[in-house]
């Protein structure tokens, strides 16, 4: 990065002041323990408490209703500085996929209700998107909401529904109308997970944690005055929350401080000689060669983000970051595998939560590589499957 | 050149895949995975009685002496059908040194218990250190001051089947600098075993020898063969565990491809698109070429060969096992991320089986360091 001005050199060390003081220790804990996107969820939703209280929790957001007001770059800053004190990831549903879409498309009264829960972390909003049968398609999602005077009536079933089991609130995609294409039948509802007829099931993930959660519903009421746009337009809603997400991605400041921790991991004495996995040049070469993959993304990002700012809509470019990151991430995870090689292989999942009093094998940071390793597989099947991003990007290149 | 079973070996998979499917449903692989022995004692009377326990071993100490294609069926099966019981710990691994050993007074008294499903083995011969060398040995057996007596002293990392074994048998250097292994009870003053189950629920364990005293006569070689038959022991047992990873593989393969025909979005099975078409062709060929260097390296044991063709199986099976196994995850999507499927647990079966006895990079090296010997030897 170039000498920063004397502006962003203020506002890092503003950052850095507040972090160095206001994380506890449970909270690095959990930010140490993070083994996936989805931090632990009690520590993490304390910190955002914290961050409200600072009035940092939502820099993504309009100033009047909670952001910050930061430019492209202070968030940058921000998200670095984070990383670097190693406080867990914010989770995004509530600021990233719930926020958005009732600023944008809710009625002043929705606002008042809805929003100060979700920037508070009073409230844990899950996403009820995807169906058994509804997933990379998601527009053949068939959990139908049934009109009923003031109230929808609503029966089927969501599933990777992330800390369903946590949430007290749900924003999902329902089905008002089969008629015309499946998009046109759709419409985005607020519920609570506590109204009768919901049931939720965790579902246990490959590093043996529940994270996702199956979510049915029978005969659930849902008043209409929790509807986020008009019926049936709830496709246009989802979309403009994906549109919001777009830029302002920070994977970079994610993965830079992570691969200085992985070249010093592997420089460790392996025993009395001093010997170490760095010694091996392949190695060298493929932290190298990962180095290369990591830069191209911090620097792609910072790209986009500064396009950005010139109102540029992102377009093409979100769905190459979306895959250039996780692919990355997916890489690093492997070679921080090869790296940790025999003490990575017991899977210590009790020893892991946050809060445990069981020692486990060999160095905490070590346990945690075999469940992130199989964790960061997720990262090219959600949001949007990499799959589906790359032919996201060859239509629009092609169409150009 | 034999580059599958031979007709004798075929049948007796055969008779071993029904016998997996029977006793090993994937309910029954979670309840082992999750059990606090981490496999079945009732499962291994059955190995006993089916003989599975005596294939390699001679028949004067009860086993059947076949050649190492049928132990390479018996892997396949056991890789397919996610078999967690420690048959290549005991068998293959100790077993196999065992039976290799100098010191006769104690294999002809330990493996037709072996064989016999009397008694578990395990070899501890990783060590932190060593990164997949057998050979890079840190531990000692120094003399002690009672008679001929022997102190081990070290620490020996992931020895599979160190959680359910009688006897162990470790690695360690002796006085005057050579490798040798020696024997040892499990419940032997000095000695700790923390129990591990691995990511795929296999069980291990770390073991910790601080001056575990021993007598003379449990050393198993005599005349500093240790060594060489230390590495035809590994070379034998990787290539037993590779035939453990292409049965993990083919199955994902299989599974994929069940998939991908039922599984239904945009209106038609997602088979259809055509780059879930080419990662399919992707795989295959990965599983096949994985396969033609196992029969490779079969081909040639017991030649000086072996060694080199095993390492290239090894690393084969690192990145070939690693590939299929991360895109049967990617073919299923969500579901793939979970318990709720076997696909998951092939993926980290084939996973920890990379990382065991030396990973690809380890292999690439022995490779390469090899090849740069020979030309120096030619020049
Ligand atoms: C860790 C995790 C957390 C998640 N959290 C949530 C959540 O909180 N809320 C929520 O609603 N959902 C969540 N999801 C679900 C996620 O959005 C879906 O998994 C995703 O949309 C893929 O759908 P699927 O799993 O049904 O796979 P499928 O769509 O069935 O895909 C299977 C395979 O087919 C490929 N494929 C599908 N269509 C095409 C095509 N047209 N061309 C080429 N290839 C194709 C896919 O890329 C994939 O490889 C989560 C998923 C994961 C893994």
């Amino acid at each position: 990065m170039l000498i920063e001005d004397q502006h962003s050199v203020e506002f890092r060390a503003e950052i850095r002041a507040f972090l160095d003081v206001a994380p506890s220790e449970e909270i690095l804990e959990a930010g140490r323990k993070t083994t996936s996107v989805f931090a632990p969820f009690k520590e993490t939703m304390a910190w955002h408490k914290i961050l409200f209280r600072q009035g940092w929790v939502a820099p993504t957001w309009p100033l009047e209703y909670g952001g910050t007001g930061w430019t492209v770059e202070q968030r940058y800053i921000f998200a670095e500085e984070c990383n670097r004190r190693g406080v867990p990831p914010l989770l995004p549903q509530n600021l990233q996929m719930v926020g958005p879409a009732v600023l944008g498309f809710g009625t002043q009264e929705q606002k008042e209700e809805f929003l100060p829960g979700m920037l508070s972390g009073e409230d844990f909003w899950c996403q009820g998107y995807s169906e058994p049968g509804a997933g990379s398609d998601l527009a053949a999602l068939k959990c139908r909401a049934d009109s009923d005077g003031d109230d929808y009536i609503l029966n089927g079933s969501k599933t990777w529904t992330t800390y369903g089991h946590h949430a007290n609130k749900m924003f999902a995609l329902v089905r008002t109308s089969s008629a015309g294409k499946p998009q046109a039948g759709i419409t985005f509802l607020l519920l609570d997970m506590n109204f009768p007829g919901i049931e939720v099931r965790p579902i246990v993930g490959l590093d043996g944690c529940p994270e996702q959660c199956e979510v049915f519903f029978s005969d659930v009421r849902v008043p209409k005055r929790n509807r986020i746009g008009e019926e049936n337009k709830g496709w246009n809603v989802a979309k403009y929350v994906l549109e919001f997400e777009r830029g302002g991605s920070s994977f970079g400041a994610w993965l830079v401080p992570a691969l200085e921790k992985l070249r010093a991991r592997s420089s460790l004495a392996l025993d009395d000689s001093g010997r170490s996995v760095a010694d091996d040049v392949h190695i060298q070469r493929r932290l190298t060669e990962l180095e290369i993959d990591v830069r191209a993304v911090e620097h792609t990002e910072k790209r986009v983000n500064a396009n950005l700012k010139h109102g540029e809509n992102p377009g093409p470019m979100a769905s190459l970051l979306k895959i250039i990151s996780s692919e990355v991430m997916q890489k690093f995870s492997e070679l921080q595998l090869d790296i940790v090689g025999l003490d990575a292989l017991p899977l210590q999942t009790a020893a892991l939560a946050v809060g445990s009093d069981i020692a486990g094998f060999g160095e905490e940071s070590d346990m945690l590589v075999m469940p992130y390793y199989l964790n960061t597989r997720a990262a090219s099947i959600y949001a949007g499957s990499n799959e589906v991003q790359r032919s996201l990007l060859a239509k629009a290149i092609l169409a150009s | 050149m034999q580059y599958q079973y031979n007709e004798e070996q075929s049948q007796f998979k055969d008779m071993l895949r029904k016998f997996v499917q029977d006793k090993y449903g994937y309910d029954c692989h979670l309840a082992l995975c999750k059990s606090e022995q981490g496999y079945s004692e009732e499962h291994w009377q059955q190995f006993a009685e089916l003989g599975l326990l005596g294939l390699p071993f001679s028949e004067n100490v009860g086993g059947l002496g076949v050649d190492s294609g049928f132990l390479m069926a018996i892997a396949e099966e056991f890789g397919r059908g996610l078999v967690l019981e420690p048959y290549i710990a005991t068998v293959v691994l100790a077993g196999g040194l065992l039976a290799k050993a100098d010191n006769s007074d104690l294999s002809n008294v330990l493996l037709p218990k072996l064989v016999a499903g009397d008694l578990k083995l395990c070899l501890a011969w990783e060590e932190r250190a060593s990164r997949g060398n057998p050979l890079d040995v840190n531990a000692t057996a120094t003399r002690s001051h009672i008679g001929d007596n022997l102190l081990i002293n070290g620490e020996k990392c992931v020895v599979l089947g160190a959680s359910s074994a009688d006897k162990l048998i470790v690695t360690a250097v002796a006085e005057d600098g050579g490798l040798n292994a020696y024997l040892i009870d499990c419940d032997a003053v000095g000695l700790h075993v923390q129990a591990q189950t691995l990511a795929d629920g296999q069980r291990a364990g770390q073991i910790r020898f601080c001056n575990v005293e021993i007598s003379a006569d449990a050393a198993l070689f005599s005349d500093g063969k240790a060594a060489a038959t230390l590495q035809e022991t590994l070379h034998e047992a990787l290539l037993v565990m590779a035939a453990d990873g292409l049965g993990a593989m083919d199955q994902l393969l299989a599974l994929s491809l069940d998939y991908c025909k039922t599984r239904q979005q945009f209106g038609v099975p997602i088979a259809t698109f055509q780059t879930l078409q080419h990662r399919l062709s992707d795989m295959m060929i990965a599983c096949e070429k994985t396969r033609s260097l196992l029969w490779a390296a079969f081909q040639v044991q017991g030649s000086s060969e072996f060694g080199e063709r095993v390492a290239m199986l090894k690393a084969q099976i690192g990145s070939a096992g690693r590939y299929v196994g991360q895109q049967a995850v990617q073919l299923h999507g969500g579901i793939g991320m979970t318990e709720e499927l076997s696909v998951g647990a092939y993926f980290k079966r084939l996973t920890v089986l990379d990382l065991l006895c030396g990973n690809r990079d380890y292999q690439l090296n022995y490779l390469a360091q090899r090849q740069t010997q020979l030309t120096v030897d030619a020049a």
